[in-house]
């Protein structure tokens, strides 16, 4: 019984409610994805996992909780590390999967 | 910036393709290689890779099922190698560069602007004496010291500015147009006043003194040296003795008539230079005053003038060497006896004649009567006469110091 109080009680204040209660940033303590786009033409994209797939006309993203799909024509990845990346070309849609 | 390091550290564009390439720039990224411009062309994808995470990458590709194929090298580690092998084109380089830098250390044009009355070869010969001259170093330039000294040697300059452009020395001055200078100037010389003298004989036809005491009148026959106007002026005691002098500068328009004789001499005989056409010319190269021919022939001509073209040579605006080339230019000629006739010596003497005429124009000469004739003797054409002329007179001398004769009052 001891053993299973703290979990009971962790969920009550799960991560979620945490953050909010405290406004901390979203992306440090969820691991959300962080998008910033400059019109359709480029987007710096942050707290992702991995490439699923990548051709000129979509970019398929990893996320810790979901996917991101990037639809367009032309796509490039200008760089890619381990904390960020860029994406340029022409971005029609921003799809979450 | 970014991109310095990376070409300072190397990076290549690879070409991957097989089973998972996204996997393979997972991997990448999670161990952080740095990959960028991706793109994928048809079934493959190309990217730029750091040098370093070139060489990581076999546990990758054998993870992942990838092939990797280099396209192309790119930063300095893949440029040293060749530079190795081209030990003298870097010497010539290392070379070039030195003696640009070595020759940017010295002046090598010298320009000015602003001047007018000043002329330029005025000027370059005051530089001279101020150890200024193209091809110095710039070190020894003390600007300030010469701004000071053009100020002091021209006293019409009223600003200057002597500044650095590259290898140009660039001297703008600027001078005072209307000339109250010499006021300034001539103050210690005439501090007894001046006295107005006269420098010809003649008769004076109309004065008008606006300071001094004028010492003829109109009508009167003055020789040269004779004083005009004098600029002491007495101011007298009430027995009408000099109490002392008042010193004035003195001025006056006093007009004189005067004869002027003109004479103008031709010889009948002379010897003209013919040139008979032929010239030999060689290429001049030279540096400031010395020069050389680049010829071995001798002119061989009894009778010859020279004439020598030379430019200089501009590497870039701003940028001359102090080297010249050119053209030296031989021109035969023979000396011709001849005769000169009687129209030959008058269209001649009359082109002297109205030179004269214009010389006295401009000197402010009116001329109210001519009597001059073309006459010739054994050898000679000869144009003579006399003139009758007004003319301005007086030159300004200082002035002496006068003695008061007389008791001292009580």
């Amino acid at each position: 019984m001891r053993k299973n109080s703290p979990k009971i009680k962790r969920k009550i204040f799960d991560k979620e409610t945490l953050t909010q209660s405290l406004k901390l940033p979203g992306d440090v303590m969820m691991g959300a994805l962080v998008v910033t786009m400059t019109g359709n033409r480029e987007a710096w994209i942050e707290n992702y996992r991995g490439i699923l797939e990548y051709t000129d006309s979509v970019i398929l993203l990893q996320g810790k909780t979901c996917q991101i799909c990037f639809q367009g024509k032309k796509l490039s990845i200008d760089y890619y590390t381990n904390e960020d990346m860029k994406i340029s070309g022409y971005i029609s849609s921003v799809t979450y999967l | 910036m970014i991109a310095f390091l990376k070409y300072l550290r190397g990076y290549v564009r690879i070409r991957v393709w097989g089973f998972s390439p996204e996997r393979f720039m997972n991997l990448c990224s999670n161990r952080n290689i740095l990959l960028w411009d991706i793109q994928k062309d048809g079934d493959v994808y190309e990217m730029y890779i750091s040098l370093k995470g070139f060489f990581s990458l076999r546990p990758i590709v054998r993870k992942t099922g990838t092939r990797v194929a280099v396209l192309k090298r790119c930063g300095l580690p893949f440029f040293l190698p060749k530079v190795r092998a081209r030990k003298f084109f870097v010497l010539g380089l290392m070379v070039a560069v030195i003696f640009w830098f070595w020759t940017s250390l010295y002046v090598w044009e010298i320009s000015l602007s602003g001047n007018y009355s000043i002329t330029e070869d005025v000027f370059h010969d005051f530089l001279k004496e101020q150890d200024i001259f193209v091809g110095m170093s710039k070190g020894k330039v003390d600007i300030e010291e010469l701004e000071k000294q053009i100020r002091r040697q021209f006293d019409q300059v009223t600003w200057t500015s002597a500044k650095l452009e590259g290898t140009k020395l660039r001297i703008v001055i600027k001078e005072n147009e209307n000339l109250q200078y010499e006021v300034k100037e001539d103050t210690e010389k005439y501090i007894y006043g001046s006295d107005l003298v006269a420098q010809a004989d003649g008769l004076i036809v109309s004065m008008i003194v606006r300071s001094g005491v004028p010492q003829v009148t109109i009508g009167q026959e003055i020789l040269t040296g004779d004083v005009l106007v004098a600029g002491n002026v007495p101011v007298n005691n009430e027995d009408g003795t000099v109490r002392k002098y008042q010193y004035v500068r003195s001025d006056a328009d006093i007009y004189v008539q005067r004869k002027l004789s003109v004479r103008e001499v031709l010889p009948i005989e002379y010897t003209d230079r013919v040139y008979t056409g032929r010239t030999t010319s060689h290429t001049y190269v030279g540096s400031g005053e010395k020069g050389l021919e680049l010829s071995t022939k001798k002119v061989t001509y009894p009778y010859y003038d020279t004439l020598i073209e030379k430019k200089d040579i501009q590497l870039l605006k701003g940028l001359t060497l102090p080297l010249f080339w050119g053209k030296i230019t031989y021109r035969e000629y023979l000396n011709v006896e001849k005769r000169r006739g009687e129209e030959d010596a008058k269209k001649l003497l009359e082109i002297k004649y109205s030179e004269i005429l214009s010389s006295l124009d401009e000197k402010g000469v009116q001329i109210i009567e001519k009597d001059v004739k073309i006459d010739r003797d054994n050898i000679h054409w000869i144009l003579e006469g006399e003139f009758t002329v007004i003319q301005r007179i007086g030159i300004e001398q200082p002035g002496t110091v006068e003695q008061i004769v007389g008791t001292m009052m009580k």
